[in-house]
């Protein structure tokens, strides 16, 4: 597969996803954690100092809300939309089609809500001050792009395999799998993505505290672990839509 | 250049292909049927888009469905519309023929051309959500053409197209066709493909009713029993002479004693005698519909020349 033609599907996409609805969402999302800090920093009497505190509800808020928000609206309906749309005919008589648009269409849910988690972040740290700084920006813009990569995959997932009702899946899945299960502390945890996340955030900020709360919930595992597990899954996950992808008959248009 | 083996496609419980066995050389065709006829569900199976429940689908020697390279070959402008409201026609094309997996310069030549061929130059450069339906209709066109298919399929092309574009559009396809592009044009309307081809294949519940030239296939028309329909307060007066005629099948006066079905073999009969029964007897007769006006009806007398019934 020739990279600059998925290249060019993303730079179509978006090209053609920069509408004033779209980059309003975009702003929200981008907005809405900086409001929560914000207001946390004026109204909340813990010091600065607690740095720990700041930096797990900045975890929380960014890798956790604003990046799978952003992936629900985005990488869910990638396929769908253009089945609804009926213009899916179009991309699947093209020779590769059905493959380069849906990874450009990943990459492309990627770049948008990583966008949104990076400014957001940047921000973010510089109104929390002291208890910010370098490091958490680092870790938490790594935390947020490692964060997409995986919830961008299976979202893509989910939407080649349900055609409709896909964002109702997709935020049922989150809620049981990725706030319910990654929580538990039991072997299914290590199953989801927001444990290896919090797995990592414990290792490369090394809180005394995070580091309690992962071992309590899953064990003690190592960053590289976490992070080849992420991105393992990731790219297994691509590779299983465009497989479902390349063998399904999806609905064209309306019989005549 | 297409071949179709017993080929029959089903959703569920629902038949969409009907046991289609055909096989076309290169040329222009048109595939005709009513709406809901299989048209689509032909078009999707020659172009991988469905896989045949049972039976072979081929074209150019290979199986389209497990073949994705094939697809370089044809040209697809289906019946739906697209719309990407702030991307220009130019963007679009091509995109489309950059998925194809030519280099940038040659995709931008090849979408300018087949713009130009569809008398959309003017206008490609402006965002398709400012388009009329005719002009989407011409990208779609566009887009089809654009990367010089062997193979173009259209279905139901003239939607939205006003009677210059239709000229047009149609003198385009004969051109094509005389370059040697193979045409494959579906449409609900005789007269729209008979100006481009006069090799027909007839459709209808997803069966392949008939298939040849127009005078082949009026020829099976005339040797089906057809069904004329009168309309008029005094219809019933005409079954006393109708009933002494040998061409006549069946009469059927309907509840309201308004409408008569008369089911013959050839209406050219009912033609002649029917003016002189009216004016004789003062008959009010306020419609004659034939097979002829109604696609439907010819679809219908073919199906029970399918079913062997007009023997």
């Amino acid at each position: 597969m020739n990279p600059l033609l998925v290249l060019d599907v993303v730079r179509f996409e978006v090209r053609r996803s920069l509408s004033p609805g779209r980059l309003a969402i975009w702003s929200i999302l981008v907005l809405f954690p900086i409001v929560l800090v914000a207001a946390l920093r004026l109204l909340s009497n813990r010091s600065a100092e607690n740095a720990e505190a700041w930096g797990m509800a900045l975890y929380f808020l960014i890798p956790e809300v604003v990046c799978l928000l952003g992936l629900l609206l985005w990488a869910t309906p990638a396929v769908s939309t253009e089945v609804e749309g009926q213009t899916w005919i179009y991309l699947a008589m093209r020779r590769s089609g059905r493959n380069l648009v849906l990874i450009g269409k990943y990459l492309t849910a990627v770049l948008w809500s990583c966008s949104a988690a990076c400014v957001a972040t940047t921000v973010c740290v510089i109104i929390m001050g002291s208890a910010g700084g370098l490091q958490l920006w680092v870790v938490i813009c790594v935390l947020s792009l490692l964060s997409c990569l995986a919830h961008a995959a299976l979202y893509i997932l989910i939407g080649t395999i349900f055609f409709r009702r896909t964002m109702v899946t997709a935020v049922v899945y989150t809620l049981l799998v990725e706030y319910g299960i990654a929580f538990v502390p039991a072997m299914a945890n290590r199953l989801t993505i927001n444990y290896r996340l919090r797995g990592l955030l414990a290792e490369w900020m090394n809180w005394t505290a995070a580091r309690t709360v992962t071992e309590n919930i899953g064990g003690q595992e190592a960053a590289w672990f976490h992070v080849s597990v992420l991105l393992a899954t990731s790219a297994t996950l691509v590779a299983v839509s465009i497989l479902r992808l390349t063998w399904t008959e999806l609905p064209t248009q309306q019989e005549g | 250049m297409i071949q179709l083996e017993k080929v029959s496609k089903l959703y569920g419980n629902v038949i969409g292909s009907n046991d289609l066995t055909v096989e076309l050389g290169p040329g222009a065709y048109g595939i005709v049927g009513p709406n809901g006829s299989g048209k689509t569900t032909l078009i999707n199976l020659l172009t991988g888009q469905l896989r045949p429940t049972l039976g072979k689908v081929s074209v150019f020697a290979q199986d389209p469905w497990r073949n994705r390279k094939l697809l370089r070959r044809i040209g697809l402008c289906p019946a739906t519309d697209v719309l990407y409201p702030n991307v220009s026609a130019y963007e679009w094309v091509t995109y489309q023929v950059r998925l194809h997996g030519l280099a940038h310069a040659d995709s931008k030549r090849l979408a300018t051309e087949s713009l130009a061929q569809v008398q959309m130059t003017e206008n490609m450069h402006r965002p398709m959500g400012e388009y009329s339906l005719g002009m989407r209709q011409r990208t779609k066109i566009a887009q089809a053409l654009a990367h010089r298919p062997e193979l173009l399929i259209l279905d139901e092309p003239y939607n939205g197209l006003d009677p210059v574009g239709r000229h047009q559009m149609t003198q385009l396809l004969i051109e094509l066709s005389k370059q040697g592009t193979s045409l494959l044009f579906a449409s609900h309307v005789l007269h729209e493909i008979e100006e481009i081809t006069s090799s027909f294949l007839l459709i209808h519940g997803g069966r392949l009713l008939a298939s040849g030239t127009a005078s082949e296939v009026e020829q099976i028309i005339a040797d089906t029993p057809q069904e004329v329909v009168l309309i008029g307060p005094d219809v019933p007066k005409l079954i006393p002479h109708l009933a002494d005629q040998h061409w006549v099948d069946t009469i059927q006066l309907l509840a309201e004693r308004t409408e008569l079905r008369v089911g013959l073999r050839d209406p050219s009969n009912l033609y002649h005698s029917v003016a002189d029964w009216i004016s004789k007897d003062q008959l009010r007769i306020d419609q004659f519909q034939t097979a002829n006006s109604n696609l439907t009806a010819v679809f219908e007398s073919l199906l029970r020349h399918h079913r062997g019934e007009s023997k």
